[in-house]
């Protein structure tokens, strides 16, 4: 099963994500949540908490600092970027604007 | 006066941006509001009609290499004259366009046209007694990308919530990093006193206003009415009202909002 949620800001896309990957992580799934906002919000409402959220790293960010030598197969993008939440949810975070663009 | 509005999404940048140039609209400045929000939400907190969704298509022509650009003539000011919808209390509003289902592509020449009025309203004597507001969409992408360079000062609103803060905090950042602007904090649906004192902490600097949790700003929302016609008296309506004042008053004596006022 594989999931897409959308919607305007503020409206809960990141807390319903959060609490069904949860939930069915609690059902015994393995669940991927995958934050692809450039503003990533998601490990707030798996329960990594402020401090956590805040640290990990985006997958783009991770690549072009050089982390890895080759082009990395999604799994081990997965296995080097993401981070485990609660309840085994693997969460991984696309990307993360963090810098202004200098041009 | 040149402002940009960001931070999260559902923080209530449009209300306070669309109710911010109501009321220094009101208090006889000339306001322009800069809408780069492909979606919709400024149009109702200004409480304007139904626009074009390629307001500036007009304004650009294709040059022999292929890129948009103004059409002779068309400068930052004559843009704003032609190009711009006028709504309650004469606020004018620019924005570069709504996609429909076919996506970006036809409002290209309106996003070219806007980025580049954008990039010339600072320079533009004509306009230089112009209040300018930017409402800027959600999260830290335009305000990383240089999309408000206009902007004197941002107005972050954050909403006493981790997921606001943390935005908050990331978008003042990047806000101070280009060094052409300062940047103040408006807390918004504020509950209580430890609202405002959360906010300030985590965000790292004293907000400069709190707005209130106010029921009247949704249910003017679902009514399709802005704010300030709904409800002109709403807590959260005069609380942009002393945000006005508080931006206007001279430059070295802006002050934050007691805590007593935090906590009505």
């Amino acid at each position: 099963m594989k999931i897409a949620v959308a919607g305007k800001g503020g409206s809960g896309k990141t807390t319903i994500s959060g609490t069904l990957a949860r939930l069915w992580a609690r059902d015994g799934r393995d669940v991927l949540a995958l934050d692809a906002d450039t503003n990533p919000m998601l490990g707030i409402t798996l329960g990594l908490g402020p401090e956590e959220t805040d640290l990990v790293l985006g997958v783009r960010q991770g690549l072009d600092t050089g982390e890895t030598e080759h082009a990395p197969s999604v799994d081990e993008m997965i296995e080097t970027f993401g981070r485990d939440a609660p309840d085994d949810v693997r969460l991984v975070v696309a990307s993360r604007i963090d810098q202004i663009d200098p041009g | 006066m040149r402002l940009a509005v960001a931070g999260k999404g559902g923080s209530g940048k449009s209300f306070v941006a669309g109710t911010l140039a109501r009321v220094l609209a009101r208090q006889g400045r000339r306001v322009l509001v800069l809408d780069s929000d492909p979606m919709p939400g400024l149009g109702i907190s200004l409480g304007m009609g139904p626009m074009a969704d390629d307001m500036l298509a007009g304004a650009v022509e294709r040059g022999e290499d292929d890129r948009w650009r103004l059409r002779k003539g068309i400068g930052a000011a004559r843009a704003v004259q032609q190009f711009s919808a006028t709504g309650p209390d004469g606020v004018r509003l620019l924005q570069f366009g709504k996609p429909d289902h076919d996506g970006l592509g036809p409002i290209m020449g309106s996003l070219n046209g806007f980025t580049q009025v954008v990039h010339r309203l600072a320079r533009d004597g004509v306009l230089a007694g112009w209040t300018i507001i930017g409402d800027l969409p959600a999260g830290p992408r335009q305000t990383a990308y240089n999309w408000a360079p206009y902007a004197e000062r941002f107005l972050v609103v954050v909403e006493p919530t981790w997921q606001s803060v943390l935005t908050g905090r990331r978008v003042s950042r990047l806000a101070a990093a280009r060094g052409t602007a300062g940047v103040a904090v408006v807390v918004n649906k504020v509950r209580d006193a430890a609202d405002v004192e959360f906010v300030g902490a985590e965000v790292g600097m004293a907000p400069l206003a709190a707005v209130p949790a106010d029921p009247t700003v949704r249910d003017a929302d679902r009514s399709g009415v802005a704010p300030i016609d709904a409800a002109p008296g709403a807590p959260a309506v005069v609380a942009v009202r002393d945000l006005a004042d508080r931006l206007t008053e001279p430059a070295g004596t802006v002050a934050g909002p007691n805590s007593e006022g935090a906590a009505t």
